[in-house]
């Protein structure tokens, strides 16, 4: 018997048993639903997560403070000089600028609003990529304490409505300062917000929080090349200047993102592993509906051995119904899954990622389902003696 | 064409042993048709199973055409089924889901014939049990008569050696009972070997030599006369 008359006789079968069949495959598409759903979800958020990546830039990076549990705070604290110095002696670095964040609030003439106040200088726009509308950004020279403020223009609608406000005051935390410029909201890194932020000179922050203290430093290397010896190098600067070790930490962005891209691989990973056990759910149905068809359909394997089927033809025609139920749910599945997956992704804000190597492997997954659980039935159906199947009713 | 010796089958439940068949011998030529009779239990259908290679003695030898049955393996056996023998039984036995055609077609299904010939082979077969334009109807619909002579173009669909059948009027009326049997007498006359157990004496009669089996033995057999009553239907 050849296959293509297996198939066929497989789909007489299927066809004719409509509902049971359609019942069958219903776990099976559930399963494969749920897994490609999962996964297609999963690494948009990663492709989304490299793509802003590559436009924030693989080069960019922050050195911190590894303080230890037990240390006094402030020990190790970084300096305006350490920046000085590292800028001087790594020329691997091209903008390198101290920072400081503080939750305030900020008050116009029309309004007030919580928003962000960022602590730094120059360097911190190119770093960060902040585009100015108006006016100008902060100055180089960290030291500043003068009262100055650059507004994102969002923020600045919000709590001067239309009136300009360069030149105009705004408090921070009650503090007067006045308005230098505007910045624009670039799109937001993973959709995070910078359009309630303001940047002052650190020391203006400082004084707003009334400690001198500088969190970290957030810098760009000249190239994705080299930003390994940067980081090295500024540490190696701070470790001398310090007297200490294993103090200063540096991670670039892309590390960073790395991780994140780890973790939100690992939840991936072990959503689509539940799924995946309604899948192994939903070839126990199909292998426990194929048992149930093979007892009913004991005359029917009588018959055609009496016919001359051998026992591998039957062994066959059972295995490929078992496949092409399991291939049916699988396309099915795909297709839900494909739809839940846009469902889902647009609840989520990113594409889905539905990948050819994904439906491949669903499909070869249905397959698999169906061979290994269609074995046992067909392998019963096989058996068979054929004067005991024809005496059955 | 089939030699069976000292055939035996004993029906083996639990501790207890049943002889179905004791030590049966007898030869069949090429071209006969036999009937097989005897009471209910006797062994006719054990006999007859065993015939057909769907089921194995227990001791004995099966010889058909030449070939020793009971050496053969199971897939040799499946090829017997197909190739060399044509089995009708009392309850048709056709899949009720499949129509006409394709009930025909299974046994070239099994033979691997290609799907033109099959096509070919099944119109011609059932024009020969009268049933051309039945052919897209499926069993349910159609009358027992007309069940069993699909069940006859099945079993000679694949040109089989030897048509066996078992009661194969046993579930039908005598309107039908004759038809069908119309069918078998045209087979034997073309020269088919048959084999057919039944209870009745007017359908045996249509036999040319009667077996008669009584617990399990093969107690008389017989040559019908020719009776013009019977070959003039
Ligand atoms: N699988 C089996 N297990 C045990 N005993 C069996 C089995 N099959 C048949 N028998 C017994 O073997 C004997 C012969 O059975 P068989 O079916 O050959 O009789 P038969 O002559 O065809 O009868 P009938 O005219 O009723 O069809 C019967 O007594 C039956 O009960
Ligand atoms: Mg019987």
């Amino acid at each position: 018997m050849s296959l293509i008359e297996g198939l066929r006789l497989a789909l007489e079968s299927l066809w004719v048993n409509k509902m049971r069949s359609s019942l069958t495959i219903l776990g099976v598409v559930i399963g494969i639903a749920a897994v490609i759903t999962v996964v297609a979800v999963g690494q948009g958020g990663q492709a989304v997560l490299m793509a802003e990546l590559q436009k924030i830039g693989t080069n960019v990076f922050a050195i911190y403070v590894n303080w230890q549990e037990g240390e006094p705070l402030g020990e190790h604290d970084f300096t305006f000089q350490d920046i000085a110095v590292i800028k001087e002696l790594v020329p691997e670095i091209t903008y390198l600028a101290p920072t400081y964040y503080i939750p305030s609030v900020v008050r116009g003439p029309k309004d007030k609003k919580p928003a962000q106040v960022i602590g730094t200088e120059a360097d911190y726009a190119q770093v960060t990529n902040v585009k100015v509308v108006r006016g100008r950004f902060l100055s180089q020279g960290a030291g500043t304490t003068r009262a100055v403020a650059v507004l994102d223009q969002t923020l600045a609608g919000e709590i001067f409505g239309r009136l300009d406000p360069v030149g105009k005051r705004v408090t921070i935390n009650n503090r007067p300062a006045q308005v230098i410029g505007l910045t624009k909201e670039e799109s937001g890194f993973l959709g995070i917000q910078t359009s309630k932020r303001i940047y002052v000179p650190l020391s203006f922050a400082q004084d707003i929080s009334g400690q001198r203290v500088i969190q970290q430093m957030e810098g760009m290397a000249a190239n994705q090349e080299n930003i390994g010896a940067a980081m090295a190098k500024a540490i190696k600067v701070l470790e001398r200047r310090h007297n200490t070790k294993d103090r200063y930490k540096a991670i670039s962005l892309e590390e960073q993102m790395k991780i994140a891209g780890k973790i939100t691989g690992i939840i991936t990973l072990i959503i689509g592993a539940v799924a995946g056990i309604s899948l192994l759910v939903g070839g126990i149905g199909v292998m426990n509906i194929m048992l149930v068809s093979v007892t009913e359909r004991t005359r029917e394997i009588g018959i055609r051995l009496a016919l001359g089927a051998r026992r591998k033809d039957i062994l066959k025609q059972f295995l490929i119904e078992a496949v092409v139920l399991c291939l049916a749910g699988g396309l099915l599945g795909v297709v839900i899954g494909a739809g839940g997956s846009v469902l889902v992704a647009r609840l989520a804000k990113w594409p889905p990622l539905i990948s050819f190597g994904t439906v491949l492997i669903a499909f070869a997954f249905s397959v698999a389902i169906g061979i290994f659980f269609g074995l046992y039935p067909a392998g019963r159906a096989a058996k068979m003696n054929p004067i005991e199947a024809l005496r059955q009713e | 064409m089939i030699t069976v010796k000292q055939l035996t089958k004993v029906y083996q439940s639990g501790k207890i042993s049943f002889p179905a068949l004791k030590e049966v011998s007898v030869a069949i030529e090429k071209g006969e048709f036999v009937a097989v009779m005897g009471p209910s239990g006797s062994g006719k259908s054990t006999f007859l199973n065993i015939l057909g290679c769907l089921d194995r003695p227990t001791s004995g030898s099966y010889f058909l055409e030449n070939s020793e049955v009971s050496l053969l393996n199971e897939d040799e056996l499946a090829r017997v089924r197909n190739q060399k023998i044509g089995f009708v039984f009392q309850t048709f036995n056709l899949l009720p889901r499949l129509n006409i055609l394709r009930n025909i077609e299974l046994p070239m299904i099994y033979a691997g014939t290609p799907a033109k010939e099959r096509r070919q082979r099944t119109q011609e077969v059932l024009n020969q049990v009268g049933l051309l334009e039945w052919a897209g109807h499926r069993p349910p619909e159609i009358s027992g008569g007309e069940r069993q002579r699909v069940a006859i173009a099945r079993a000679l669909v694949n040109q089989p050696n030897v048509i066996l059948a078992d009661e194969p009027t046993g579930n039908l009326d005598s309107h039908a009972s004759t038809e069908v049997m119309t069918i078998f007498k045209k087979l034997h006359r073309q020269g088919t070997t048959i084999v057919l157990v039944t209870h009745e004496q007017e359908i045996a009669a249509y036999a040319r030599r009667i077996l008669f089996f009584r617990d399990g033995q093969l107690i008389k057999e017989e040559i019908t006369p020719v009776s013009p009553e019977v070959n003039n239907q």
